[in-house]
């Protein structure tokens, strides 16, 4: 990994400094007041598969226990009892941790798709999932090329389970549970635009340890939840298909046609309907 | 209040109406009250322990049987509605003017059933009032548009059908005064179901990775706008021929008369139709160089689609127009709604993660929900049907010389 | 759009579609006042006068003829006779071409008078038999005196009648009068709605609403055609049988024949 000169005043600061600190970046807010994105930056070359997220993440939202064992090539995914799932994959570079979780999209299908907006993107980026709105129609579901959002299928008072950064905690001035209680520095929560940059760094100065590419970048048009990994991101459970720009782009003609269809069909409808008219009362004369 | 049709008060008129007009142990009665009661007692358990209690529905399948059916495609049979009172009002086409009432009326139920089926998918269904007071009013969905639509639309059909109602009431100011609406709630109909529609097909616009790339395209609104109006026209010969049989006590001696030659031309323009969907498709299909799926499992599946149930029913229109049989159209518009069901199964549930560890399958509850709402919707129709002027002729004070 | 802030691409469709809402709500009453009966006929009303039955001077003590003609006894045993405003008013102002001269015997029927308007010229019959005793002389120079005052100044000639009491036994007086006078009104929209249709391209001018008012002379704006069938049908012509042409819902009793 090298010891740069970030890992060295990290260990100094460790020591004396709270680890908060250490795990996040920077300012929210840029000199002109506006709110830029916060987001997650996963350094899959640093995570020893601990599962000390999964298990912060289940206490901090009261949740059960996950499963305990990381196998190589088992499949683990998000449930609707479990925001965050580590998987050990075996890739061409070997086995390789990856977490799978809310990507906290720049522009996310789900927040398009909720017609209460119940699914609402927040200034600060996370992706949050809002009870008091909700009426669970899984629409939200539908959309996501991830797959993220989880339904209770079993209650009768069904919720949508997905990571949502530590929203609340966020607001309080802390960061994501998982970023803090990870022991290897795998997780670091910062502004979007510090993260990439940061990324970038890393694998420009580690050109051997990591593949050229920031997962998250451009996905989706942009993700919140960023990847750096030393695997090709398609051996790590990652659909290839998924299109490097935005979700709702894609509805984007259709409803933007709306209003000229809305408009344009009834004037014409009154039309034809004005010109059919009188060869109704025509034949009616002729009788 | 006002009197019926014989100078009865209302309360009497309505205690008569509501008696059993006709046998009570009829073969249908028998096969569709236990499906009901079932299907009743199943939903009272879906709200109690969940939708996992009877559904198959996965996290990686949520909609299934009761959106992809009851919903998307049921909807796209209530399309009959809007095209049938665009030809007879808009294009002042007297001759189909006997089948509108009924088809607005099968829409109408079709619609308000089916937001009802909708109602009992829904997760969490007291906050269904949401979207529709302002809490939020998810505008960016397109989910939010097509829900409203129903709403609207549901209304513009209920104007459309109530002179029926108010001529069975013996309401003749009522009746005149929504007489005159209809051209109006005509109107916004048609520029409503032509948005919803296709709405409903743009509902998966965002799932372009999830759904096979022989169904999924950025045309599938356009495709289920077009394959509504003969998914529409062929449930309206469906229906117009069951309807023909058991409800002849009903029909007027116009509308018995008038039954072939409508079904005659209502198979020209479901062959029309059904060619241009079938280039649109093969257009899309170009388009998008699906050729390459054609060689596996679900390309054999989208040509039985195609072939089977949209080209030959398409021919077998033309066909039986051209020889103006009557049993061949009724068979083509049979085959055409399998077409429909299919294409519309095909979008939301087979080909929807048709590469999913699990496939889902319905549920034999889901099955007997869905067909307690059908045979619901029956009842209501028949009752309907049996005592509002919808088949035979309006009462003699309400003919107007142009409506 | 930079992936660093929150950004909307759908931001005004809220706004939108509250603005397709308000179009919808003032399409309605725009449609609904753009298609009203446009009114021009009103509009000439009031510039021109209204015709209608009470606007036609109808004398007491006069007795009227089904072919438009007056007859009124004096005290000495002489008739005067005239033609009523009811053509009059549909044709306009008349100049008075041909009478007959004194001395004249004249039976119910015949020729009386020409008048003509613009070129067209319309005859009237006489309504009693008798001698003529006088001729008004002075109508053909100042026919100001028919078109003002058809009753008194305008009246046409003075006959001693042969059979006054029996021919003078179907005829209309006083309120009797009025109502034919009503009636007549309304044969002639029929009869206009009908030959306007027949003869003109554009009827727009003459439509009649239901209910609606003729304008003043709404006859001479037509062509000869209906002048010819306003002849016969209004004015009587006991020489030949009138051409009906299919003048439509009129009914022509036993008296035309």
């Amino acid at each position: 990994m090298g010891f740069d000169r970030r890992n060295f005043f990290r260990t100094i600061g460790v020591a004396g400094v709270t680890l908060a600190v250490g795990k996040s970046f920077g300012s929210v807010t840029t000199k002109d007041n506006i709110v830029e994105f916060q987001a997650m930056l996963y350094d899959s070359t640093r995570c020893i598969g601990c599962l000390a997220c999964e298990r912060v993440c289940a206490k901090v939202h009261n949740l059960p226990e996950p499963p305990e064992g990381l196998k190589a090539g088992v499949v683990r995914k998000t449930t609707e009892t479990q925001r965050v799932a580590i998987n050990n994959c075996n890739t061409s570079k070997g086995e390789v941790f990856v977490r799978k979780s809310c990507m906290h999209c720049n522009e996310p299908a789900c927040t398009a798709a909720c017609l209460t907006e119940a699914m609402h993107k927040t200034k600060e980026g996370p992706v949050i999932w809002r009870e008091s709105k909700c009426m669970g129609c899984r629409y939200c579901m539908v959309s996501c090329p991830f797959d993220v959002p989880k339904f209770e299928f079993h209650s009768a008072n069904p919720k949508i389970q997905k990571c949502d950064l530590c929203y609340d905690r966020i607001k309080e001035g802390k960061i994501p549970a998982c970023a803090e209680a990870c022991p290897g520095d795998a997780l670091t929560f910062g502004t979007r635009r510090e993260l990439i940059s940061e990324a970038r760094k890393r694998i420009f100065e580690n050109p051997k340890d990591y593949i050229n590419q920031i997962y998250g970048e451009e996905v989706a048009g942009g993700t919140g939840l960023l990847y750096l990994s030393s695997a090709p991101f398609s051996e790590q459970g990652f659909d290839p298909k998924i299109q490097n720009s935005s979700y709702p782009a894609l509805t984007k003609g259709f409803l933007y046609s709306v209003p000229s269809v809305d408009v344009l069909l009834p004037p014409l409808l009154l039309g034809i309907y004005a010109a059919t008219k009188n060869n109704h009362s025509k034949e009616e004369d002729n009788e | 209040m006002f009197k019926d049709n014989d100078g009865n008060s209302i309360m009497k008129f309505l205690k008569r109406e509501l008696k059993p007009k006709a046998k009570l142990l009829t073969p249908f009665n028998l096969i569709s009250i236990p499906i009901i009661l079932l299907g009743l007692g199943l939903i009272v358990i879906r709200f109690w322990k969940g939708l996992g209690a009877i559904t198959n529905l996965t996290q990686e399948v949520p909609w299934g049987l009761w959106i992809g059916f009851d919903v998307v495609t049921g909807v796209a049979f209530a399309g009959g509605a809007y095209v049938v009172t665009f030809m007879v009002y808009i294009l002042n086409m007297k001759e189909y003017r006997p089948i509108v009432r009924v088809t607005v009326l099968n829409g109408f139920l079709a619609y308000a059933f089916y937001t009802g089926a909708l109602l009992l998918d829904l997760g969490r269904p007291w906050n269904v009032v949401n979207p529709i007071i302002g809490n939020n009013f998810g505008t960016s969905s397109v989910l939010f548009l097509v829900a409203w639509h129903f709403l609207l639309y549901m209304l513009a059909e209920l104007i459309e059908f109530s002179p029926a109602i108010a001529e069975w009431l013996g309401a003749k100011r009522a009746t005149k005064i929504l007489s005159g609406m209809t051209i109006g709630a005509v109107i916004f109909g048609i520029t409503l179901s032509s948005l919803h529609q296709s709405g409903l097909g743009a509902l998966y616009l965002m799932a372009k990775d999830k759904i096979h790339p022989l169904w999924y395209s950025e045309f599938i609104p356009v495709l289920f706008l077009v394959s509504s109006v003969f998914a529409g026209l062929s449930m309206v010969i469906f229906e117009g021929s069951i309807s023909h049989k058991v409800f002849y006590d009903q029909m007027s001696e116009k509308n018995i008369k008038s039954q072939d030659g409508i079904i005659h031309g209502l198979a020209k323009i479901c062959s029309v139709a059904m060619f241009a969907y079938f280039f649109l498709q093969f257009l899309v299909f170009l388009h998008d160089r699906n050729w390459e799926y054609l060689n596996t499992p679900m390309g054999y599946w989208f040509l039985v689609e195609m072939i089977g149930f949209v080209f030959t029913p398409m021919l077998l229109f033309f066909y039986s127009y051209r020889l103006n049989n009557i049993f061949l159209i009724r068979l083509a518009a049979v085959l055409t709604m399998i077409g429909v069901i299919l294409n519309r199964l095909n979008v939301t549930v087979i080909g929807f993660r048709w590469d999913a560890a699990t496939h889902y399958i319905p549920s034999w509850m889901e099955i007997v929900v869905t067909l307690a709402v059908i045979f619901t919707e029956i009842w209501i129709f028949r009752w309907v049907v049996r005592r509002m002027p919808v088949l035979r002729e309006s009462p003699v004070w309400a003919k107007h010389d142009h409506d | 759009m930079d992936g660093f802030t929150y950004n909307n691409i759908f931001e005004t469709k809220g706004i939108e579609y509250v603005a397709i809402v308000v179009f919808f709500a003032i399409l309605i009453p725009f449609w609904i006042v753009l298609n009203r009966q446009v009114k021009a006929t009103k509009q000439l009303q009031k510039k021109l006068g209204i015709l209608t039955a009470k606007a036609l001077r109808i004398p007491q003590g006069i007795f009227f003829n089904k072919d438009h003609t007056w007859a009124h006894m004096d005290k000495a045993g002489l008739a005067r006779v005239g033609m009523d405003d009811f053509i009059l008013h549909l044709i306009g102002n008349v100049t008075v071409k041909r009478m007959k001269k004194p001395g004249d015997a004249i039976q119910k029927g015949d020729f009386l008078a020409e008048i003509e308007h613009e070129g067209i010229s319309l005859k009237i019959y006489s309504p009693i038999s008798g001698e003529i005793i006088d001729n008004n002389q002075q109508l053909i120079e100042n026919p100001e005196l028919l078109n003002d005052d058809p009753y008194m100044k305008g009246w046409m000639y003075k006959i001693k009648p042969s059979r006054w009491i029996a021919e003078t036994s179907s005829f209309y007086l006083a309120e009797e009068a009025s109502n034919w006078s009503a009636k007549e009104i309304e044969r002639f929209k029929d009869f206009l709605a009908a030959s306007v249709e027949r003869y003109t391209e554009d009827p727009s001018l003459l439509v009649l609403q239901d209910g609606g008012e003729l304008i003043d002379h709404p006859l001479s704006e037509l062509p000869p055609e209906v002048w010819q069938d306003f002849q016969h049908s209004f004015l009587g012509n006991k020489s030949k049988y009138p051409h009906f042409r299919g003048l439509g819902k009129q009914e022509y009793g036993p008296e035309y024949f």
